[in-house]
Protein backbone atom coordinates (compact mmCIF):
# COMPACT_ATOMS: atom_id res chain seq x y z
CA UNK A 1 0.00 0.00 0.00
CA UNK A 2 2.82 2.36 1.26
CA UNK A 3 4.40 1.39 -2.28
CA UNK A 4 1.15 2.04 -3.97
CA UNK A 5 1.00 5.50 -2.78
CA UNK A 6 4.55 6.39 -3.36
CA UNK A 7 4.29 5.56 -7.25
CA UNK A 8 0.68 8.01 -6.74
CA UNK A 9 1.99 10.51 -5.04
CA UNK A 10 5.76 10.74 -7.38
CA UNK A 11 3.37 10.50 -10.56
CA UNK A 12 1.58 13.65 -9.84
CA UNK A 13 4.63 15.55 -8.33
CA UNK A 14 5.88 14.45 -11.84
CA UNK A 15 2.20 15.92 -14.16
CA UNK A 16 2.49 18.87 -11.63
CA UNK A 17 6.16 20.00 -12.49
CA UNK A 18 5.61 18.87 -15.65
CA UNK A 19 2.84 21.17 -16.56
CA UNK A 20 4.34 23.91 -14.31
CA UNK A 21 7.41 23.46 -16.74
CA UNK A 22 5.42 23.89 -19.91
CA UNK A 23 3.75 26.98 -18.76
CA UNK A 24 6.90 28.43 -18.08
CA UNK A 25 8.80 27.60 -21.51
CA UNK A 26 5.79 29.41 -23.04
CA UNK A 27 6.74 32.20 -21.23
CA UNK A 28 10.58 31.91 -22.55
CA UNK A 29 9.89 31.41 -26.42
CA UNK A 30 7.76 34.46 -27.15
CA UNK A 31 9.46 37.14 -28.82
CA UNK A 32 8.94 40.29 -30.20
CA UNK A 33 8.91 39.98 -33.53
CA UNK A 34 6.84 42.06 -36.37
CA UNK A 35 6.94 42.87 -40.08
CA UNK A 36 6.20 45.31 -43.12
CA UNK A 37 5.72 44.63 -46.62
CA UNK A 38 4.50 46.15 -49.39
CA UNK A 39 4.85 45.10 -53.50
CA UNK A 40 3.93 46.91 -56.37
CA UNK A 41 5.41 47.43 -60.45
CA UNK A 42 4.79 48.97 -63.69
CA UNK A 43 3.88 47.39 -67.00
CA UNK A 44 6.26 47.33 -69.72
CA UNK A 45 5.13 48.49 -73.17
CA UNK A 46 7.23 47.21 -76.18
CA UNK A 47 6.40 47.45 -79.86
CA UNK A 48 8.01 46.93 -83.30
CA UNK A 49 8.57 50.14 -85.40
CA UNK A 50 7.93 50.27 -88.93
CA UNK A 51 9.19 52.17 -91.48
CA UNK A 52 8.78 53.68 -94.85
CA UNK A 53 10.59 55.83 -96.75
CA UNK A 54 9.25 58.42 -99.06
CA UNK A 55 10.91 60.09 -102.06
CA UNK A 56 10.25 62.80 -104.56
CA UNK A 57 12.59 63.75 -107.47
CA UNK A 58 12.58 67.48 -108.38
CA UNK A 59 15.64 69.02 -110.16
CA UNK A 60 17.82 66.23 -110.38
CA UNK A 61 17.07 65.46 -106.61
CA UNK A 62 15.76 63.20 -104.55
CA UNK A 63 13.72 64.30 -101.17
CA UNK A 64 14.18 61.57 -98.75
CA UNK A 65 11.96 61.52 -95.69
CA UNK A 66 11.75 58.36 -93.42
CA UNK A 67 8.28 57.86 -91.49
CA UNK A 68 7.38 55.51 -88.77
CA UNK A 69 3.96 53.99 -89.12
CA UNK A 70 4.62 51.27 -86.30
CA UNK A 71 3.84 51.30 -82.52
CA UNK A 72 7.37 52.78 -81.32
CA UNK A 73 10.09 54.95 -81.44
CA UNK A 74 13.10 54.40 -83.33
CA UNK A 75 16.16 55.62 -85.23
CA UNK A 76 16.66 55.66 -89.05
CA UNK A 77 19.56 55.25 -91.38
CA UNK A 78 19.60 55.70 -95.09
CA UNK A 79 21.62 55.17 -98.14
CA UNK A 80 21.56 55.48 -101.97
CA UNK A 81 22.81 53.38 -104.26
CA UNK A 82 23.16 54.20 -107.89
CA UNK A 83 25.11 52.53 -110.71
CA UNK A 84 28.94 51.79 -109.90
CA UNK A 85 29.86 55.02 -112.08
CA UNK A 86 28.00 56.89 -110.70
CA UNK A 87 27.56 55.95 -106.93
CA UNK A 88 30.76 58.43 -106.32
CA UNK A 89 28.89 61.56 -107.76
CA UNK A 90 25.70 61.35 -105.51
CA UNK A 91 25.73 64.43 -102.48
CA UNK A 92 24.05 64.51 -99.98
CA UNK A 93 22.74 67.44 -98.11
CA UNK A 94 19.74 68.73 -95.72
CA UNK A 95 18.70 72.02 -94.65
CA UNK A 96 18.62 70.93 -90.53
CA UNK A 97 21.76 69.52 -90.08
CA UNK A 98 20.46 66.20 -88.90
CA UNK A 99 21.20 63.56 -91.15
CA UNK A 100 25.25 62.40 -90.97
CA UNK A 101 27.55 60.05 -93.02
CA UNK A 102 29.10 56.71 -91.28
CA UNK A 103 31.97 55.39 -92.16
CA UNK A 104 29.83 52.55 -93.58
CA UNK A 105 27.99 54.59 -96.45
CA UNK A 106 24.84 55.48 -94.46
CA UNK A 107 23.21 58.42 -93.05
CA UNK A 108 22.02 58.40 -89.99
CA UNK A 109 19.35 60.55 -88.77
CA UNK A 110 20.25 62.06 -84.84
CA UNK A 111 16.87 62.65 -83.91
CA UNK A 112 14.44 59.71 -82.40
CA UNK A 113 11.55 59.25 -84.90
CA UNK A 114 8.55 58.97 -82.95
CA UNK A 115 5.60 56.91 -84.17
CA UNK A 116 3.51 58.75 -86.37
CA UNK A 117 5.95 60.95 -86.85
CA UNK A 118 8.97 60.81 -90.27
CA UNK A 119 12.07 62.29 -90.08
CA UNK A 120 13.05 65.73 -91.54
CA UNK A 121 14.62 65.53 -95.32
CA UNK A 122 17.62 64.25 -96.61
CA UNK A 123 18.31 65.82 -100.54
CA UNK A 124 20.33 63.36 -102.52
CA UNK A 125 21.92 65.47 -105.65
CA UNK A 126 22.24 62.95 -108.60
CA UNK A 127 24.71 63.53 -111.62
CA UNK A 128 24.53 61.99 -115.05
CA UNK A 129 27.89 63.00 -115.88
CA UNK A 130 26.74 64.01 -119.36
CA UNK A 131 26.01 60.73 -120.32
CA UNK A 132 22.49 60.21 -122.13
CA UNK A 133 22.17 56.31 -120.86
CA UNK A 134 19.45 55.77 -118.41
CA UNK A 135 20.43 54.99 -114.37
CA UNK A 136 18.78 54.01 -111.52
CA UNK A 137 19.11 55.23 -107.97
CA UNK A 138 17.75 52.97 -104.67
CA UNK A 139 17.45 54.43 -101.63
CA UNK A 140 17.58 51.68 -98.93
CA UNK A 141 16.42 52.63 -95.20
CA UNK A 142 16.57 50.47 -91.99
CA UNK A 143 15.31 51.47 -88.36
CA UNK A 144 16.45 50.11 -85.16
CA UNK A 145 14.65 50.57 -81.65
CA UNK A 146 15.46 53.39 -79.24
CA UNK A 147 17.71 52.42 -76.61
CA UNK A 148 18.46 54.36 -73.03
CA UNK A 149 21.73 54.50 -71.55
CA UNK A 150 21.12 54.51 -67.30
CA UNK A 151 20.63 57.76 -67.09
CA UNK A 152 18.12 58.01 -69.94
CA UNK A 153 19.43 59.47 -72.42
CA UNK A 154 18.42 57.67 -75.64
CA UNK A 155 20.66 55.57 -78.21
CA UNK A 156 20.40 53.28 -81.30
CA UNK A 157 22.51 49.91 -81.30
CA UNK A 158 22.41 49.44 -85.18
CA UNK A 159 24.28 45.76 -84.13
CA UNK A 160 22.10 44.52 -81.64
CA UNK A 161 20.68 40.99 -82.77
CA UNK A 162 17.59 39.62 -81.71
CA UNK A 163 17.41 36.48 -79.59
CA UNK A 164 14.38 34.51 -80.56
CA UNK A 165 15.43 32.19 -77.50
CA UNK A 166 15.64 28.92 -79.60
CA UNK A 167 19.29 29.27 -80.83
CA UNK A 168 18.55 31.33 -83.70
CA UNK A 169 19.53 34.96 -83.74
CA UNK A 170 17.85 37.71 -85.86
CA UNK A 171 20.22 39.98 -87.53
CA UNK B 1 -8.44 1.35 10.60
CA UNK B 2 -5.07 3.71 12.16
CA UNK B 3 -3.03 3.17 9.11
CA UNK B 4 -5.88 3.44 6.64
CA UNK B 5 -6.69 6.98 8.23
CA UNK B 6 -2.81 8.15 7.82
CA UNK B 7 -2.48 7.02 4.66
CA UNK B 8 -5.97 9.08 3.23
CA UNK B 9 -4.08 12.18 4.66
CA UNK B 10 -0.49 11.63 3.31
CA UNK B 11 -2.31 11.77 -0.20
CA UNK B 12 -4.27 14.34 0.58
CA UNK B 13 -1.25 16.84 1.43
CA UNK B 14 0.67 15.75 -1.51
CA UNK B 15 -2.09 16.25 -3.88
CA UNK B 16 -2.64 20.13 -2.32
CA UNK B 17 0.99 20.65 -2.76
CA UNK B 18 0.65 19.44 -6.37
CA UNK B 19 -2.19 21.25 -6.92
CA UNK B 20 -0.63 24.54 -4.91
CA UNK B 21 2.44 24.24 -7.10
CA UNK B 22 0.57 23.93 -10.42
CA UNK B 23 -1.98 26.89 -9.31
CA UNK B 24 1.15 28.85 -8.44
CA UNK B 25 2.56 28.75 -11.83
CA UNK B 26 -0.45 29.93 -13.40
CA UNK B 27 -0.76 32.76 -10.89
CA UNK B 28 2.62 33.84 -11.79
CA UNK B 29 0.96 34.43 -15.06
CA UNK B 30 -2.48 35.78 -14.34
CA UNK B 31 -0.47 38.16 -11.88
CA UNK B 32 1.69 39.67 -14.73
CA UNK B 33 -1.88 39.90 -16.67
CA UNK B 34 -2.83 42.31 -13.82
CA UNK B 35 -0.35 44.10 -13.73
CA UNK B 36 -0.68 45.38 -16.94
CA UNK B 37 -3.00 47.31 -15.84
CA UNK B 38 -1.10 48.68 -12.83
CA UNK B 39 1.27 52.19 -13.24
CA UNK B 40 4.77 50.35 -12.80
CA UNK B 41 3.84 47.48 -15.27
CA UNK B 42 2.68 50.36 -17.78
CA UNK B 43 6.09 51.19 -17.97
CA UNK B 44 7.44 48.60 -18.69
CA UNK B 45 5.04 47.76 -21.44
CA UNK B 46 6.03 51.18 -22.98
CA UNK B 47 9.87 49.95 -23.35
CA UNK B 48 8.74 47.19 -24.97
CA UNK B 49 6.93 47.97 -27.55
CA UNK B 50 8.29 47.00 -31.46
CA UNK B 51 7.76 48.58 -34.54
CA UNK B 52 9.02 48.41 -38.39
CA UNK B 53 8.33 50.53 -41.13
CA UNK B 54 9.66 49.87 -45.13
CA UNK B 55 10.41 53.01 -46.89
CA UNK B 56 10.90 53.97 -50.47
CA UNK B 57 13.08 56.95 -51.52
CA UNK B 58 11.94 58.58 -47.93
CA UNK B 59 8.43 57.90 -48.14
CA UNK B 60 6.89 55.56 -45.46
CA UNK B 61 5.01 53.26 -47.11
CA UNK B 62 3.92 50.36 -45.04
CA UNK B 63 4.01 49.63 -41.15
CA UNK B 64 3.51 47.32 -38.20
CA UNK B 65 3.82 48.92 -34.88
CA UNK B 66 2.85 47.64 -31.31
CA UNK B 67 0.76 50.41 -29.44
CA UNK B 68 1.20 49.64 -25.84
CA UNK B 69 -1.48 52.31 -24.86
CA UNK B 70 -4.25 50.22 -26.86
CA UNK B 71 -2.71 46.98 -26.73
CA UNK B 72 -3.04 46.40 -30.57
CA UNK B 73 -1.04 46.64 -33.63
CA UNK B 74 -0.93 50.01 -35.66
CA UNK B 75 -0.50 48.85 -38.86
CA UNK B 76 -0.89 49.35 -42.79
CA UNK B 77 0.30 48.16 -45.67
CA UNK B 78 1.37 50.47 -48.81
CA UNK B 79 2.43 50.32 -52.83
CA UNK B 80 5.71 50.54 -54.18
CA UNK B 81 6.66 52.07 -57.18
CA UNK B 82 3.59 54.24 -57.23
CA UNK B 83 5.53 57.50 -58.29
CA UNK B 84 8.19 55.49 -60.61
CA UNK B 85 6.35 57.12 -63.96
CA UNK B 86 4.97 60.38 -64.61
CA UNK B 87 1.61 60.05 -65.80
CA UNK B 88 1.31 58.91 -69.56
CA UNK B 89 5.12 58.35 -69.08
CA UNK B 90 6.76 55.19 -70.69
CA UNK B 91 9.44 52.53 -68.98
CA UNK B 92 12.17 53.26 -70.49
CA UNK B 93 14.41 49.85 -70.52
CA UNK B 94 17.71 50.85 -69.93
CA UNK B 95 16.95 53.82 -67.72
CA UNK B 96 18.00 53.77 -63.90
CA UNK B 97 15.02 54.55 -61.86
CA UNK B 98 15.86 56.00 -57.87
CA UNK B 99 14.61 53.30 -55.87
CA UNK B 100 15.87 53.73 -52.18
CA UNK B 101 14.07 51.34 -50.50
CA UNK B 102 14.55 51.49 -46.54
CA UNK B 103 14.03 50.55 -42.72
CA UNK B 104 13.33 52.31 -39.76
CA UNK B 105 12.23 50.98 -36.46
CA UNK B 106 9.29 52.45 -35.58
CA UNK B 107 9.23 51.07 -32.47
CA UNK B 108 10.63 51.96 -28.80
CA UNK B 109 12.92 48.41 -29.10
CA UNK B 110 16.06 48.28 -30.32
CA UNK B 111 15.91 45.08 -33.18
CA UNK B 112 17.52 43.19 -36.20
CA UNK B 113 15.94 43.21 -39.33
CA UNK B 114 16.04 41.69 -42.27
CA UNK B 115 14.20 42.10 -46.10
CA UNK B 116 12.91 39.55 -48.46
CA UNK B 117 12.77 41.37 -52.03
CA UNK B 118 11.30 39.55 -54.85
CA UNK B 119 11.02 40.19 -58.14
CA UNK B 120 8.67 38.60 -60.58
CA UNK B 121 6.60 39.27 -63.96
CA UNK B 122 3.07 38.96 -64.13
CA UNK B 123 0.40 39.11 -66.48
CA UNK B 124 -3.12 39.32 -66.16
CA UNK B 125 -2.81 35.75 -65.32
CA UNK B 126 -0.58 36.03 -62.45
CA UNK B 127 2.50 35.13 -62.42
CA UNK B 128 4.81 34.09 -65.16
CA UNK B 129 8.01 32.07 -64.21
CA UNK B 130 9.15 31.32 -68.03
CA UNK B 131 10.78 35.27 -67.64
CA UNK B 132 13.56 35.63 -66.17
CA UNK B 133 13.69 37.91 -62.97
CA UNK B 134 17.12 38.72 -63.52
CA UNK B 135 15.96 41.38 -65.83
CA UNK B 136 14.72 43.31 -63.23
CA UNK B 137 17.52 44.64 -61.97
CA UNK B 138 17.24 46.20 -58.25
CA UNK B 139 20.80 47.37 -57.48
CA UNK B 140 21.82 46.59 -54.07
CA UNK B 141 24.06 48.41 -51.76
CA UNK B 142 25.35 46.02 -49.66
CA UNK B 143 26.39 48.82 -47.18
CA UNK B 144 25.55 47.61 -43.87
CA UNK B 145 23.34 44.53 -45.40
CA UNK B 146 24.60 41.15 -46.02
CA UNK B 147 22.93 38.58 -48.74
CA UNK B 148 22.15 35.32 -47.50
CA UNK B 149 23.19 33.54 -50.97
CA UNK B 150 22.38 30.18 -49.69
CA UNK B 151 18.80 31.34 -49.44
CA UNK B 152 18.55 33.48 -51.97
CA UNK B 153 17.48 32.54 -55.78
CA UNK B 154 17.08 34.29 -58.75
CA UNK B 155 13.52 35.35 -58.12
CA UNK B 156 14.33 36.27 -53.91
CA UNK B 157 16.34 37.98 -51.92
CA UNK B 158 17.53 37.89 -48.43
CA UNK B 159 19.54 40.61 -46.71
CA UNK B 160 20.39 40.68 -43.22
CA UNK B 161 21.07 44.41 -41.20
CA UNK B 162 24.65 43.78 -40.05
CA UNK B 163 23.54 45.75 -37.04
CA UNK B 164 20.33 46.19 -34.90
CA UNK B 165 18.38 49.20 -35.80
CA UNK B 166 18.28 51.35 -33.22
CA UNK B 167 14.44 52.31 -31.83
CA UNK B 168 13.46 55.75 -33.76
CA UNK B 169 16.32 55.56 -36.31
CA UNK B 170 16.46 54.29 -40.16
CA UNK B 171 19.34 51.58 -41.30
CA UNK B 172 21.31 52.36 -44.12
CA UNK B 173 19.15 52.13 -47.71
CA UNK B 174 19.69 48.71 -48.59
CA UNK B 175 18.83 49.43 -52.99
CA UNK B 176 19.64 52.57 -54.89
CA UNK B 177 18.19 52.12 -58.53
CA UNK B 178 16.30 50.39 -59.99
CA UNK B 179 16.87 49.68 -64.06
CA UNK B 180 14.89 47.03 -66.54
CA UNK B 181 17.55 45.49 -68.54
CA UNK B 182 17.45 46.88 -72.09
CA UNK B 183 18.69 43.28 -73.28
CA UNK B 184 14.78 42.87 -72.87
CA UNK B 185 14.20 44.95 -76.02
CA UNK B 186 15.85 41.51 -77.76
CA UNK B 187 13.97 38.88 -76.51
CA UNK B 188 11.23 37.72 -79.18
CA UNK B 189 9.56 34.74 -80.01
CA UNK B 190 8.80 33.89 -84.24
CA UNK B 191 5.34 32.54 -84.81
CA UNK B 192 5.86 31.08 -89.00
CA UNK B 193 2.45 30.70 -90.56
CA UNK B 194 2.31 28.97 -93.97
CA UNK B 195 -0.91 29.82 -95.86
CA UNK B 196 -0.54 28.99 -99.76
CA UNK B 197 2.83 27.98 -99.78
CA UNK B 198 3.93 31.58 -98.02
CA UNK B 199 5.64 31.83 -95.11
CA UNK B 200 4.54 34.91 -92.46
CA UNK B 201 7.19 35.03 -89.89
CA UNK B 202 5.87 37.09 -87.16
CA UNK B 203 8.23 38.41 -84.39
CA UNK B 204 6.55 39.49 -80.82
CA UNK B 205 8.48 40.68 -78.04
CA UNK B 206 8.71 38.19 -75.18
CA UNK B 207 8.18 40.97 -72.16
CA UNK B 208 5.89 42.99 -74.28
CA UNK B 209 2.95 43.97 -71.74
CA UNK B 210 4.52 42.33 -69.21
CA UNK B 211 4.08 43.86 -66.06
CA UNK B 212 7.45 43.76 -63.50
CA UNK B 213 6.64 43.09 -59.92
CA UNK B 214 8.75 43.58 -56.83
CA UNK B 215 8.09 42.52 -53.14
CA UNK B 216 9.77 43.47 -50.20
CA UNK B 217 8.64 42.29 -46.68
CA UNK B 218 10.93 43.58 -43.91
CA UNK B 219 11.23 41.07 -40.65
CA UNK B 220 12.03 42.62 -37.16
CA UNK B 221 12.62 40.75 -33.83
CA UNK B 222 14.21 41.91 -30.51
CA UNK B 223 17.88 42.37 -29.77
CA UNK B 224 17.82 40.81 -26.24
CA UNK B 225 18.54 37.09 -26.60
CA UNK B 226 18.93 38.00 -30.32
CA UNK B 227 21.04 34.52 -31.03
CA UNK B 228 17.55 32.25 -29.74
CA UNK B 229 15.53 34.70 -30.99
CA UNK B 230 16.42 34.90 -34.50
CA UNK B 231 16.85 31.57 -34.78
CA UNK B 232 12.90 30.88 -33.66
CA UNK B 233 11.37 33.92 -35.44
CA UNK B 234 13.58 33.23 -38.43
CA UNK B 235 15.00 29.69 -38.24
CA UNK B 236 17.87 31.48 -39.07
CA UNK B 237 21.32 30.48 -37.25
CA UNK B 238 23.52 33.50 -36.86
CA UNK B 239 26.27 35.05 -34.85
CA UNK B 240 25.93 38.25 -33.11
CA UNK B 241 29.46 39.50 -31.75
CA UNK B 242 30.30 41.58 -28.39
CA UNK B 243 29.89 44.35 -30.09
CA UNK B 244 26.04 43.41 -31.36
CA UNK B 245 27.41 42.76 -35.07
CA UNK B 246 25.56 40.26 -37.05
CA UNK B 247 26.86 37.94 -39.46
CA UNK B 248 25.16 34.48 -41.04
CA UNK B 249 26.35 30.92 -39.75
Amino acid sequence: MKKCLNRKTIGMAAAALTLAAVVSTGSAMAYFTTYAQAGGGAVVHLGFSQTVPEETVSNWTKHVTVKNTGESECYVRVRAFAGESYQAALTYRDENGKWTPGKDGCYYYSDVVRAGEQSGELLIGIDNLGKEESFNVIVVQEATPVLYDAAGKPYADWDMAFDSGEGGALQ
Amino acid sequence: MRKKKRSAVRPAILLTAAAGLLLFSTVGSTRAALMYYSENYAAEVTVSSIGITLTENGEKISYRDYTNGGNEWNEAEGKLLTKLLAEGEALMPGKEYPERLGVTNSGSIDTYVRVIVTRSWMDAQGKDTTLTPALIDLHYLENGWIIDPAASTEERTILYCTKPVLAGQAAPDLTDTLKIDSTITNKVTQNVTEVGGNKTIETVYDYDGYQFHINAEVDAVQTHNAKEAIKSAWGVDVNIAPDKSLSLQ
